[in-house]
């Protein structure tokens, strides 16, 4: 078999850069692109070069960036937009290979080798591609060519000016082993820690250091890690249309205010178990592990979760197993985030099985009650029906929590098998 | 180069079978009409004054003007603002 050729394309500060591409003004001013100070989401999401040559940095808080530069420019993200013009990005990544995989809005992979024989040269291709984004939609990007994945990864984030950076069996030694551990994908700052204290300080450190010891110290993770440092990743890039099945559907929010009793914590649960239970009937789901997370204003976690008798996707089944997990919060410390999350996940077949002590009829009308209302919402708006308890406190539960986080991260295993 | 500007404006289009847009008409401030004389090239394109989408390079009373359709609605660099 003949090697693989894998492009790794990155759409550079993405939200930014398609704010300025729409506004083209904003590209004089110091701006950046964050969540709303008010509503409390407020970090940095991504900023432009003069907000970059301030010193702000991506992952700080708006008040932190304010201090920094009095001056900067804060835009609320429009998700919509960076969708649609990302997607436009694939479209065109598209017309070179069936095998696009998306890591997140902004990159993606692309697996080259079968068109080669049709489009000719990796490196001329790789460059066309960058110039038709350029020209067709205006954003700038930069692209990493390898044989594997974690490579030409490694090359986009290089950010060459003069075209693709061809990482190659031949001088991956020079170009990718002097760099700084922590720029490997998966070396996170734990890791970067674990690293760091046996005196791994490059990727060439770690490609060098005895994999049984890194198996000692952190199992399978330090064996992977070492595989990439030398370029042995054979993970596949996925087929464009590919379709993970997620392991569970989840949603949080961090709240307007301070929550001191259960009381006012149910109304919040009400809105959040609705979008889940609603974003796991759209995707034909159901599951039967319910997990509470719930963040102090200490900002300590507390987590706990129960398995349900039977799979389900029922809004008010879902909120009860909640309500019985939250109860065990004691509220000492007053409640400043919250989230739930559905696990075990399966194929909602439409098919139950009877069981004595449950009363199907009843489920399935609860069932239909939720369906009926998804219906409302999707034709009226999301706040065209709502539960009376949710009006108490208007600011506390208007957050309209399945639409509102479209973006969620994601891993790069995807639920696959670590193949190393 | 004088200064160009975004200018939504409304266009009478002919839609053809295989999809394929074809602008006839730009109707200005609600009341001037401009009939497209000719179209010159059509192109996907980014645009000097922000957006991207379809460029149309158009002819309209022996000018060349640039028309855009930006996802669902249409833009003409203008010198107008």
């Amino acid at each position: 078999m003949s090697e693989r050729i894998i492009f790794h394309i990155d759409i550079n500060h993405c939200y930014a850069q398609i704010e300025e591409m729409m506004y083209p003004a904003l590209r004089s001013v110091s701006m950046a692109v964050g969540g709303h100070e008010e509503t409390r989401h407020g970090i940095i999401l991504t900023k432009n070069d003069l907000a970059k040559a301030k010193g702000i940095r991506t992952g700080e808080s708006l008040r932190d960036a304010y201090e920094k530069d009095p001056d900067l420019l804060i835009i609320p993200p429009h998700y919509e937009e960076y969708i649609y013009y990302t997607n436009k990005v694939k479209e065109i990544y598209q017309d070179y290979s069936d095998h696009v995989e998306s890591f997140g809005l902004d990159e993606a992979w692309i697996d080259y080798t079968d068109s080669r024989n049709l489009f000719g040269e990796p490196e001329k291709v790789c460059r066309e591609i960058v110039n038709r984004v350029e020209t067709e939609l205006g954003l700038k990007v930069s692209a990493g060519v390898s044989w594997n994945k974690i490579f030409a990864k490694l090359g986009s984030d290089r950010k060459k000016k003069d075209g693709p950076c061809m990482i190659t069996r031949e001088n991956y030694q020079k170009i990718v082993w002097p760099l700084p551990v922590q720029d490997l994908l998966y070396v996170g700052p734990a890791t970067y820690e674990k690293l760091h204290r046996r005196e791994i300080r490059t990727i060439g450190d770690l490609a060098h250091y005895p994999v049984a010891h890194l198996q000692n110290a952190m199992g399978m993770a330090g064996v992977m890690i070492h595989a990439f440092a030398n370029g042995v990743d054979t993970s596949p890039v996925a087929e464009t249309d590919e379709v993970n099945i997620p392991k569970s559907v989840g949603n949080s929010m961090t709240l307007i205010h301070d929550v001191h009793s259960l009381e006012e914590l149910r109304p919040v649960y009400y809105v959040l178990c609705e979008a889940v239970a609603s974003r796991l009937r759209e995707q034909g789901l159901e599951g039967s592990v319910i997990s509470v997370s719930l963040r102090s204003a200490g900002l300590d976690w507390y987590g706990c979760e129960r398995k349900l008798d039977q799979k389900t996707n029922i809004s008010d089944e879902i909120f009860a197993a909640v309500m019985s997990l939250a109860c065990r919060y004691d509220f000492q410390i007053p409640l400043r985030a919250c989230g739930v999350t559905v696990g075990h996940l399966a194929e909602d077949r439409k098919v139950r099985q009877m069981n004595l002590f449950v009363n199907e009829t009843a489920r399935e009308k609860a069932r239909k009650a939720d369906v009926a209302l998804d219906q409302i919402r999707e034709r009226y708006g999301f706040y065209a029906v709502r539960r009376a308890s949710t009006l108490l406190d208007r600011p506390l539960t208007e957050f309209n929590a399945k639409d509102d986080h479209v973006i969620h991260p994601v891993g790069y295993f995807q639920g696959r098998k670590m193949t190393v | 180069m004088s200064e160009l500007y975004k200018r939504y404006v409304d266009v009478i289009v002919l839609m053809k079978k295989d999809r394929i847009l074809v602008p006839k008409r730009l109707i200005w401030d609600n009341d001037r009409e401009y009939e497209i004389d000719k179209i010159l090239s059509v192109e996907k394109r980014a645009s000097q004054v922000g957006g991207s989408g379809i460029r149309y390079e158009v002819m309209i009373r022996g000018q060349c003007r640039y028309l855009f359709f930006e996802k669902d609605r249409w833009f003409i660099e203008s010198l107008q603002p």
